[in-house]
């Protein structure tokens, strides 16, 4: 998402929407001589004003605290800050339905609303992603429940299956790609040649995890998003009151937040090289663009690269997952006090991440719920009155 | 009677004997295959053994406590080496005797009789016949692409019931169509097995492990299940690609589809659940087992069900989707109280709140469509007038299209419960014609308030379309043509009839007639004008009274109006017989007698003259048989007429 110079135009300013319409603001009072701002004009700053709040907020919690990017809670926060956006944006539609009817207006509304249609087969696949690492959790309850601390004394075959669960979730975690080579090492202890853990099955029993088609992709979807999307050229903003700046500005949230999904949660195909060109002098451009390169940050790190989502929680897992794996093949019975300290320890560590996938996952998926239903009651009411409005020729 | 600690030894050892990891014949064979039903019982009754032993090993001292917990380690191993392969074999129980559904019995009729296999399993022989009732309706579709609409509201009606072939099992499968009906997915003696198993795992706090072996088996055999049914993955985008056509064909197959799988498909499993799992346990939420085991193997499945329906609901809203989502609608409404049932436990809940929403927003697509279908009709942009003044397509396309509301009429007049919102949506356009309302009875229903409104604004486009016209008559032809058609699809349709109600069509006659009187008299006014007395008859004059010279100019007048009356008005056409031959009459009963009469008065101070011929040209029989060529639609002349008469 690399910020661009905002070009077609030259007014120099500091937040591209707010000058834009202040600009406005004095011609048309040069024109007409009035002296208030109109309440059209302080409703479309409000909201550059909202969504540049709501994106400080979510990069500054991030600055202070790195561990917090990324994390279910924070995801949360972001969809809070979509949702809440997203509810002004469509009361600005709603305040200004006599003007998306006449162009440019009406084709700019109409690019949004296909745009937010692509959102909604995200929002199915995460939600599909999310169901996902309730699988995973499923196995690591597994694991804790083997090896509770409450037990007096863990035995070999305490650690038996935990090893077990532990396996079923690395086989859960692999991505598709790369699930054939890591099958040929995988080391089951219990494995049986039936068809039910045929290793050729697993790649067809993941599928059954999706509910759109098999050629769908996060990534390519993504792109369609980002497809065209740029900033308004300056007769665009005249001849539409600045209406097509906060056009813009949801544009740029739907995807940035979408972006933010599909490098989070686990989906069918993820990819987060997408063009995404933002005018550094939107001022909630900048905490977006901070997020973004924060987000590819961590999708480059070595331990990162191969995850199948960026969501911390998942990360945690991973190491949870890999620390107790070491122990359990390094364990000799009976348990040194030393081995069980560190057991338990990384008993606790598991616990923790599952007890917050178990307070945060369930509301994150209503979230992702809601956004949908918010992006289309938005949608069917624009496209109502785009339809109303065409008058008989 | 051996001691307690030589039983627990013998169950360790049994335990340990079918440890596939320490043996190769413990990996390669299976205790429940049914070969070895004693051993089946001995392993289980050594779990209970060794589940037992570890109940009893309490503490009381501090000695004991340590014998306590190297007893808890050693039966911890035990259990779970037992738990393994428990696993295990519920696993293979699980796959390997799923009652396979023959694919070839979906499409050979005869064959659904002989598949009933080695158990006496009526019920999923039924199944068969469902499928191929469906592969059936899959045929039908293709040979009903003109009346669509209709084949389904026959189907609603349940009239399907009676197109069966007549075999027993196939029309109770119809009616089992139209409630729960399930199946027998896993023979009884291997649900037995099942749930010995399911009950020690349970019991070990082996839940998770089996409701993970649980679902992803049964997932698998849903999967299948939906792919012999067509329920396809689609994402949104994907359905937005497709064309309209493909959809409805695509809605038609899942509006069947959906019915097996609520009503069969997941019924069947949440049966299999509960024969399992009920009363086994509950996880640590406090969710029964056989709950958690149900919605473990359906929600996936469910929530691809109906992704499609969803997708369907928020497409685009034009016209000519009404009637399929109607029907989608409808089928939705239908299956919803057996959703309820299905999914009732806590657990299920999105997917009853997905299926309740999805209907609520296909009767907000439906409500959008109708309104979205009048602004089309106000705004049918059309200038080209039709030739001949005849029914409009719009007025076919419009009136057609009300007579298939009026179809769904029990459907509508419940999601249909606001009156259009006349005038106010339309004067934000100063240009707009204003649209009067006639004044009606309160009591019409929202929706024949509705379809009123939507002949008031077709016969707006049509006034408007019929200034393009250049000739007035025309244009009162016109209107007369098209609004006695409307009349016409009115009236043949009870229905339409019942709601729109005598009053508005008494108005609607009115108006075509009204129309008809105006076409005369803009047409034989001028004509009829020719033949009257006044200006002939010359004052003073004694002789006869009558200026010869007036009299022919008014033959010739009247000739060459009539000529060019004919000529074009024999192109002009009523589509209607009764009506084409009910304005002929009309225009014979005003031409004819006129000009018997005024031929009557004069035709003698023309016979008397020179070349009478050139001013009497017709006979009245002649001009009888002239008005016959009107409104045929083909060019004709007077001149061609006398000829070919000779």
């Amino acid at each position: 998402m690399p910020a661009t110079d905002y070009q077609g135009s030259s007014v120099p300013f500091t937040s591209l929407g707010r000058s834009i319409l202040s600009l406005r603001r004095e011609q048309i009072h040069s024109m007409e001589g009035q002296s208030e701002a109109s309440s059209q004009e302080l409703e479309l700053e409000a909201f550059q004003r909202k969504v540049s709040d709501c994106f400080h907020e979510l990069s500054a919690s991030v600055v202070s605290n790195g561990d917090d990017l990324l994390s279910v809670a924070w995801t949360r926060r972001l969809l809070d800050a979509f949702i809440s956006c997203q509810e002004d944006f469509r009361a600005i539609l709603f305040n200004n339905r006599g003007h998306i009817l006449r162009p440019p207006m009406d084709r700019i509304v109409g690019e949004f609303f296909e745009r937010s249609v692509k959102a909604l087969d995200v929002c199915n696949a995460i939600r599909d992603g999310l169901e996902l690492i309730r699988q995973w959790k499923k196995h690591l309850e597994i694991v804790l429940t083997a090896l509770d601390s409450n037990q007096r004394a863990l035995g070999e075959g305490h650690f038996r299956r935990a090893k077990k669960a532990l396996t079923d979730l690395t086989i859960g975690m692999l991505d598709e790609k790369d699930s054939g080579s890591v099958l040929q090492h995988r080391n089951r202890s219990f494995g049986r040649n039936n068809v039910g853990r045929d290793p050729r099955q697993l790649g067809h029993f993941r599928s059954l995890s999706w509910s759109v088609s098999r050629n769908w992709s996060a990534a390519r979807q993504l792109q369609s998003i980002a497809n065209n999307l740029t900033p308004p050229r300056g007769n665009e903003i005249m001849a539409t009151n600045g209406l097509a700046v906060a056009v813009f500005t949801m544009n740029s949230i739907l995807l940035f937040v979408m972006w933010a999904l599909v490098a989070a949660i686990p989906c069918q195909d993820r990819g987060l090289h997408v063009h995404f060109s933002v005018p550094r002098q939107f001022t909630w451009a900048v905490p977006i663009l901070l997020l973004h390169d924060r987000i590819m940050d961590e999708s480059k790190k070595r331990e990162r690269r191969n995850s199948n989502g960026l969501l911390k929680e998942i990360h945690q897992i991973e190491k949870c997952a890999r620390h107790l794996t070491e122990l359990a093949d390094s364990v000799h019975f009976p348990l040194t006090e030393e081995r069980e300290a560190e057991v338990r320890q990384g008993v606790h560590d598991l616990a923790q991440v599952c007890d917050a996938l178990k307070v945060g996952l369930n509301p994150l998926e209503r979230q992702v719920r809601d956004v949908f239903h918010r992006i289309l009651r938005s949608r069917t009411e624009g496209l109502d009155s785009l339809n109303r409005g065409q008058g008989p020729d | 009677m051996e001691s307690p600690e030589e039983e627990l030894a013998a169950a360790e050892k049994l335990i340990m004997r079918w440890d596939s990891t320490a043996s190769e014949e413990a990996r390669e064979r299976m205790i429940f295959d049914g070969g070895d039903r004693d051993e089946a019982e001995r392993y289980l009754r050594a779990v209970d053994e060794i589940q037992r032993s570890m109940e009893s090993a309490t503490v009381t001292d501090d000695a004991a406590a340590a014998d306590a917990d190297s007893a808890k380690v050693n039966g911890a191993s035990a259990i779970q080496i037992a738990m393994a392969r428990l696993e295990d074999e519920f696993r293979n129980i699980l796959i390997n005797q799923t009652n396979q559904i023959e694919t070839d019995s979906l499409v050979d009729p005869n064959s659904s009789i002989n598949s009933s296999s080695h158990h006496s399993r009526a019920s999923s022989v039924e199944e068969f016949s469902v499928d191929q009732e469906f592969l059936k309706d899959k045929i039908e579709d293709q040979n009903s692409e003109d009346h669509p609409n209709r084949e389904d509201i026959s189907e609603t009606s349940g009239s399907r019931t009676s197109s069966g072939s007549g075999s027993c099992s196939r029309s109770s499968a119809f009616r089992s169509m139209s409630s729960i009906r399930e199946i027998e997915l896993i023979p009884a003696d291997a649900v037995h097995d099942l749930r010995s198993i399911a009950e020690r795992m349970i019991s070990a706090e082996y839940l998770r492990e089996c409701v993970q072996v649980y679902g992803s088996v049964r997932k698998s055999a849903i999967d299948s299940s939906f792919r012999r049914l067509g329920v396809e993955k689609l994402s949104i985008g994907d359905i937005q690609r497709l064309n309209w056509e493909a959809l409805e064909t695509k809605i038609r197959r899942w509006i069947r589809a959906a019915k097996v799988c609520v009503r069969v498909l997941f019924a069947s499993e949440k049966l299999l659940c509960e024969q399992i799992f009920e009363g086994l346990g509950k996880d640590s939420n406090g969710n029964n087992a056989e709950d958690v085991c149900f919605m473990e193997t359906v929600k996936g499945p469910a929530i691809q069900l109906f992704n499609f329906a969803e997708a369907i609901s928020i497409s685009r809203r034009s016209p000519e989707k009404l009637f399929k989502i109607l029907d989608l609608h409808d089928a939705l409404l239908d299956l919803l109280p057996d959703v309820e049932t299905v999914f009732e436990s806590n657990l299920a809940e999105t997917v009853r709140v997905q299926a309740a929403e999805i209907q609520t927003r296909l009767a907000e697509a439906v409500r959008g469509i109708l309104s979205e279908f009048e602004s089309a009709v106000q705004r049918e942009p059309s200038k080209v007038p039709v030739p001949g003044g005849t029914v409009h397509p719009l007025t076919r396309y419009v009136m057609n299209y009300i007579s298939l509301i009026s179809d769904y009429k029990q459907t509508l007049v419940e999601l249909i419960v606001s009156k259009p919102s006349m005038g106010m949506r339309y004067s934000n356009d100063p240009a707009a014609p204003e649209i009067e309302f006639p004044e009606i009875d309160n009591n019409l229903s929202p929706l024949a308030v509705h379809l009123i409104w939507i002949i008031v604004i077709l016969q707006t486009n049509l006034d408007g379309k019929s200034k393009h016209y250049k000739d007035a008559s025309l244009t009162h032809l016109f209107i007369m043509n098209n609004v006695h058609y409307i009349v016409q699809k009115i009236k043949g349709s009870p229905e339409l009839r019942e709601m729109i109600g005598d009053d508005y069509l008494r108005r609607l006659t009115g108006k075509f007639r009204h129309a008809a009187t105006n076409y005369q008299r803009a047409t034989w006014v001028r004509v009829l004008y020719c033949l009257r007395d006044e200006g002939l008859h010359v004052s003073g004059s004694f002789s006869s009274g009558v200026s010869k010279t007036a009299l022919r100019e008014r033959f010739k007048t009247f000739n060459s109006m009539f000529e060019d009356v004919h000529r074009t008005q024999a192109s002009w056409l009523i589509p209607d017989p009764q009506l084409r031959e009910e304005l002929r009459i009309s225009i014979s009963e005003k031409v004819i007698p006129a000009y018997r009469s005024f031929l009557g008065r004069f035709r003698g101070h023309i016979e008397s003259g020179r070349h009478p011929e050139m001013y009497i040209k017709y006979s009245v029989e002649d001009l009888e048989a002239a008005v016959l060529d009107f409104f045929e639609g083909y060019p004709a002349s007077l001149h061609t007429r006398r000829r070919s008469q000779g």
